[in-house]
């Protein structure tokens, strides 16, 4: 099964949350509905981290803030050889995590 | 609301603690502080409540419940006692508690003991427990870091405000300048700037973190602990040295996932934290003559220094490049060696800040002493910013 990323609209108010919130952060409803949330990116910063924490076995590992055509803005992981703040991305989305007997999915960020 | 004072202080030594148990940490700032203020330990103490501030020391040390432990080790019994936990701002959020003990009129005298033994764990064990204070879903699972994070806002800031690796090492060689005269600070060496930004080997001497954070960029990782007695000031007459004030403290928390916020580059509670301390104490950015400003990373303490208002947006690196946050300079910024030399053991920390600022207030602090200092300021940072306390103590005139 293909696995998806969501956004969480508001059913009252339209305001889109990423992650989610129990309590609208607009009009404060607590109805949502789940949009799904890919597509085109920019990126708005990015880092290359060396000092990884327990249960990453890499040297190194890229990160990115960006934001989607929605308005939306988000953290993820970053695969991209030379990142430049303002550069158009595509979002993806893969294993960020290896857990034991559970693998997390979320944001990869690659060149289009 | 009854006004309240520091009236003792204690520290430890920060680094790398050898033998002992968390207890033993705590308990060594815990007397020194009671000492400073002549207060007995044993019986007839006086001391009401004792609030404990640590982030990690049920999952670092195995041990929970960490106040209520520290009373009996100290023989404080039957005062209250609770542990608080706030991320690395525990520290001020027990002052912060203490503070508002006594001023509710619950408590006359309160201890505060920040610490952290977070040296007992492997590096990587150690970047991901701080990790935990992330978001769980949109961050934590990631595989970011504070590091990361720090990283990702560095990028932004230099891309926004033409700040340079070279202007973060300004910041940490001065800082780390300061630490030589603090006897308690974790590092006590200077990194020479021309070695550690343009040497040919500087990318050795110095490598990235997370870029571009570099070593030299970062706080080290510590053991250490700080305590203060807090005493309603119409009860400090029988402590021996006069009190110094808690003027002002202000809090305030920001979004938990970092990329919800609406200017990427702000650190929104730092600033309504500083103003809510300002208003408390009457006083204004204009009036602090030295500042203990959370540096976990050395981006954090130029653009501290903009948010409290000691410098306009975007030249908090030019005010460090003119030595105007050196000792001697305009506003002096982190005179213990700040997270960066003086070390970062999570829960002492917020307190430590507060412990530097009496010893410049009283004018103890030799090697490192700001002249004729009144009125000081810390901000302490939890998570990436998304929860802060800034307080402001003041010397009462005679």
């Amino acid at each position: 099964m293909e696995e998806k990323m969501y956004a969480y609209k508001c059913t009252a108010c339209g305001q889109l949350h990423h992650p989610k919130h129990y309590v609208c952060k607009k009009c404060g409803n607590r109805k949502f509905e789940e949009v799904v949330l890919d597509g085109d990116v920019t990126l708005v910063t990015y880092t290359k981290v060396y000092n990884l924490p327990e249960g990453y076995m890499k040297p190194y590992m890229g990160f990115g803030i960006v934001k989607f055509t929605n308005g939306l803005v988000v953290t993820g992981q970053l695969e991209v050889e030379n990142p430049e703040i303002g550069m158009k991305l595509m979002s993806t989305v893969g294993v960020v995590k290896e857990g034991i007997g559970k693998d997390y999915f979320g944001f990869i960020f690659k060149a289009i | 609301m009854r006004e309240v004072g520091i009236v003792g202080v204690g520290h430890s030594k920060f680094g790398k603690m050898s033998g002992g148990t968390f207890s033993d940490l705590l308990s060594m700032a815990a007397v020194q502080a009671l000492d400073d203020a002549g207060v007995k330990t044993g019986m007839g103490h006086g001391i009401d409540q004792v609030f404990v501030a640590t982030m990690g020391a049920g999952i670092l040390n195995k041990q929970s419940g960490i106040a209520s432990a520290l009373v009996d080790y100290l023989n404080l019994r039957p005062a209250m006692a609770e542990t608080i936990e706030n991320g690395p701002a525990s520290g001020a959020s027990a002052i912060k508690l203490g503070y508002m003990a006594i001023a509710s009129g619950m408590c006359d005298c309160v201890l505060v003991v920040g610490g952290e033994m977070m040296r007992v764990v492997s590096g990587w064990e150690g970047t991901d427990f701080v990790a935990t204070m992330l978001h769980p879903e949109a961050e934590y699972n990631y595989g970011l870091t504070l590091p990361a994070f720090a990283g990702l806002f560095t990028k932004l800031c230099m891309e926004k405000y033409g700040i340079t690796e070279k202007d973060l090492s300004i910041v940490a060689v001065k800082n780390h300048e300061n630490a030589v005269h603090n006897p308690v600070a974790h590092i006590n060496v200077v990194p020479n700037l021309y070695c550690i930004t343009e040497d040919e080997d500087a990318h050795i001497m110095n490598p990235y973190v997370a870029e571009p954070l570099r070593m030299y960029h970062c706080c080290p990782v510590s053991d250490g602990s700080a305590a203060v007695l807090l005493c309603a000031m119409d009860k400090a007459d029988r402590f021996i040295k006069k009190p110094i004030k808690i003027a002002g403290i202000g809090s305030a928390t920001d979004t938990h996932a970092v990329a919800e916020r609406e200017v990427p580059t702000d650190l929104l509670a730092v600033r309504l934290a500083a103003q809510m301390a300002y208003k408390m104490a009457g006083l204004t950015a204009q009036d602090i003559d030295v500042a203990e400003l959370h540096d976990a990373f050395q981006i954090l303490e130029i653009v501290e220094s903009e948010e409290v208002g000691f410098f306009k947006r975007g030249e908090g690196h030019i005010a460090a490049r003119n030595g105007e946050t050196k000792i001697g300079g305009i506003i002096p910024i982190n005179t213990s060696g700040g997270l960066k030399a003086k070390g970062h053991p999570l829960g002492a920390t917020g307190v430590s800040q507060v412990v530097e600022i009496v010893k410049q207030l009283r004018g103890e602090a030799t090697g490192r002493q700001v002249e004729g200092a009144k009125a000081g300021l810390c901000v302490n940072f939890g998570g990436f910013g998304n929860n802060v306390v800034a307080t402001i103590l003041t010397k009462e005139e005679a």
